[in-house]
């Protein structure tokens, strides 16, 4: 059985640097999705580079996009810092603010400075809203911290009336929650798919997002939350308040040739567009299939050979099934860094009916995927550069990098969902394979 | 230098006991300072006239909104001269509610030591007076930093005296196992039923691992002096309750005992000593 493989590396709460950093992260790169946003860090400095780092995840635009820090210090720890952000949320009137969100970290979470109570008390004050989101680190690691942005954003921007319903609407959830380093290109593919089937994105929860936006939440008629790794606590929040239903919630998001064919036909199902999903699916394998005839790729190089996952369960749930049915591969070990409850039970799922039965380690940190990574001795990995590094000693001559973090700057957003999607996946593995192949130090060891 | 510290519930009498003790030694020629650790910056009242001296924490904080920092700061900013030549200091903290008050007591101290407080003014003994009970690190600190070396525990008859002293004990056995630092033993301040409080805390001592040094006795001098905010031994030195601190500070002095306290683990343990002290009284006919 699958389930007795399974191991839970870490309690659900800890932070897996370098995997996963802090609440706060997670928290600020959800609010940072929003457009003209400000980002006010009640923080010390240090905790404020993760706003930067989420600035950079989220592509926010500079020149619309505002981040602050209360700059916190011992004296603020010592007599409670309520003082200095009441003082920089005023002195914030004096810039072009459309929206503030507040974000915590540890520190004054600690010491018991009540941000709720400043925010309500100045809102009368400001003429921008402002949003509290109670993201310390120590309440968890960046995919806790998007749960609870979003919680805070339905909770403070979402009016509680949903008013009508737009037909064929759907409301994205936690795009950015997806370590696929194009994660853009993923939403992309989506709203390209939806558009072709009629429907119309009402709101992005959260990237590009315009603050009116958050008006017409209520409004959709289903929600898709395209992580799974965080998000799902706001698509209970959206159904059980405005009956917004989730869609495709069972199936592993569209990575490779099954789920992609899967995830559109319910899509098109919902949609009333099972035609144009039908066609998509013709058309996708088609070209998928016709590329890899003309490169040469016919036959899978990589077949039957043990490999383990090392990724987070957005990319390393689906991934599983493309690379046990469509690539023929052997999989021993699937690694997750998170542990929401719903990825795990698709990823039994999963494994039961691929019939396979790798080592299944979740909330994995580092040292748990290294050990795990020991024990298993795959032939290669699917995971990113971090287990590049962390497999040197233990003579595993491949390591496809598909996941953050990558050494590898890219200016185009390309994904793995969808066809072409398929077709970068690909491209990536066969660039990594050839890599290895081509060291002149490291000797190739694999079997082929 | 004698370092001691003086822990215990909050409103047993630290800060009497504390103020007295530091008259007392003076009063032998022994050059002392006084600190207070508590937010509530009021050890050092009585001997300072029952005026409130300004903390580190507050002239620390007065620096920064200048733009400076603690290298501003001089032993004159903090350190002031008491009743008798006692060294007076209060570490201050934040408004209750707000803040971290431990993480101001560490940062006080740490800057009495980077001004080399007690080497400037030639200390021979420094007294902590430090907030109730250990209600989080911060207030371990003085312990966990090697500023204070012996650790008294004040106790009453009442039983949440105890109760609170256990709890400091348990503090004082997780931070004294790495240096020299021991619980030194425990002090009486009565409440009145001093026979039932010497018996009652000899035992108790007994049952942590250290003995009792001496108990107070309850007087309504005592009481008097500190509404006035004075010193007993400044204002009544020939008094009985004088003398009682007097003898209390020779007996710190001569005490050179330090332990690592064998805390009394359960509370149901703690309560079974208190009524078997209390059951005893009961039978003799006498009620604490
Ligand atoms: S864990 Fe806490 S202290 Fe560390 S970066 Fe995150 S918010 Fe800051």
């Amino acid at each position: 059985m699958a389930t007795e493989r399974v191991t839970n590396a870490a309690a659900a709460a800890r932070c897996h640097d370098p995997y996963l950093r802090c609440a706060l992260y997670g928290a600020a790169q959800t609010a940072l999705g929003v457009r003209g946003c400000c980002v006010l860090s009640h923080s010390p400095q240090g905790c404020f580079q993760l706003v930067d780092a989420a600035f950079g995840w989220q592509d926010a635009d500079y020149t619309e996009t505002l981040t602050l820090c209360t700059k916190l210090c011992e004296d603020e720890i010592v007599h409670g810092g309520e003082g200095v952000l009441a003082r920089t949320i005023l002195e914030a009137r004096e810039l072009d603010v459309r929206l503030m969100f507040v974000v915590t970290a540890c520190g004054p979470e600690i010491v018991g400075d009540d941000i709720m109570a400043v925010c309500q008390d100045l809102q009368p004050e400001v003429e921008f809203p402002l949003v509290p989101i109670l993201c310390a680190g120590f309440r968890g690691d960046q995919n806790r911290g998007i749960e609870i942005a979003l919680e805070a954003m339905l909770e403070h921007l979402v009016p509680e009336e949903g008013g009508f319903r737009v037909p064929r609407s759907v409301c994205l959830v936690a795009p950015h929650a997806n370590s696929n380093p194009t994660w853009m290109g993923d939403l992309a593919w989506v709203r390209e798919v939806l558009a072709a089937m009629g429907a119309t994105v009402v709101a992005t929860l959260a990237h590009d997002t315009a603050p009116e936006d958050f008006e017409k939440v209520p409004m959709a008629e289903g929600c898709l939350v395209l992580s799974h790794d965080a998000g799902q606590g706001a698509a209970d929040l959206l159904a059980e308040r405005y009956g917004v239903e989730q869609w495709c919630r069972d199936l592993p998001l569209p990575i490779g040739f099954s789920n992609t064919a899967s995830w559109l036909r319910e899509l098109g199902r919902r949609l009333g567009a099972e035609a144009v999903a039908e066609g998509m699916i013709a058309r996708g394998e088609a070209t998928v299939v016709e590329r890899c005839r003309r490169k040469g790729l016919e036959q899978s190089p990589l077949h039957r050979t043990p490999a383990a996952i090392v990724a987070d369960a957005t990319v390393g749930v689906p991934l599983l099934r493309f690379l046990a049915e469509d690539l023929e591969v052997v999989p021993t070990l699937v690694c997750l860094r998170s542990g929401q409850a719903d990825a795990q039970a698709m990823l039994e799922r999963e494994i039961a009916s691929l019939g396979v039965s790798p080592t299944v380690i979740r909330d994995a940190d580092v040292y748990a995927a290294k050990k795990a990574l020991g024990e298993a001795r795959p032939e290669m990995v699917f995971g990113s550069n971090v287990e590049r590094h962390a497999v040197e000693e233990l003579g595993i001559p491949f390591v496809f990098r598909i996941v953050n973090p990558l050494s590898r700057f890219r200016m185009v957003d390309r994904a793995y969902f969808g066809y072409e999607g398929m077709l970068n996946l690909i491209e990536v593995m066969r660039n990594d394979w050839l890599d290895r192949y081509r060291s002149r130090h490291r000797r190739y060891r694999a079997r082929w | 230098m004698r370092q001691i510290a003086i822990y215990g519930k909050g409103g047993i009498g630290k800060s009497t006991v504390a103020s007295n003790l530091s008259m007392a030694f003076r009063e032998r020629g022994l050059e002392v300072m006084q600190v207070g650790c508590d937010p509530k910056r009021d050890s050092t009242r009585t001997l300072t006239g029952g005026r409130m001296i300004p903390t580190v924490l507050e002239t620390l904080r007065d620096q920064l909104r200048l733009g400076r920092d603690q290298s501003a700061i001089s032993l004159e900013d903090i350190v002031f001269a008491g009743e008798g030549g006692v060294r007076c200091v209060e570490s201050g903290g934040p408004e209750p509610g707000v803040g971290c008050a431990g993480r101001g007591v560490l940062t006080a101290l740490q800057i009495l030591k980077d001004l080399k407080a007690f080497d400037t003014y030639g200390t021979d003994v420094v007294i902590y007076d430090i907030l109730g009970d250990v209600v989080c690190g911060g207030f371990a600190q003085p312990i966990r930093e090697g500023f204070a070396r012996e650790i008294y525990l004040l106790c009453s008859g009442a039983f949440m005296s105890l109760y609170a002293a256990n709890n400091i004990a348990k503090g004082v056995r997780r931070l004294s196992r790495r240096g020299e630092t021991g619980l030194a033993g425990v002090i009486g301040n009565s409440g009145g039923q001093e026979e039932f409080e010497r018996d009652l805390l000899s035992q108790f001592a007994q049952a942590i691992g250290t003995s009792l040094i001496d108990v107070i006795p309850f007087s309504p001098v005592i009481r008097a002096c500190e509404v006035k905010g004075r010193t007993v031994l400044q204002h009544s030195p020939n008094s009985p309750e004088a003398d009682a601190f007097r003898h209390l500070a020779e007996m710190l002095l001569a005490n050179q005992s330090r332990v690592i306290p064998t805390p009394v683990e359960e509370v149901e343990d703690l309560e079974r000593l208190y009524r078997s002290r209390l059951d005893l009284y009961a039978a003799a006919g006498e009620s604490p």
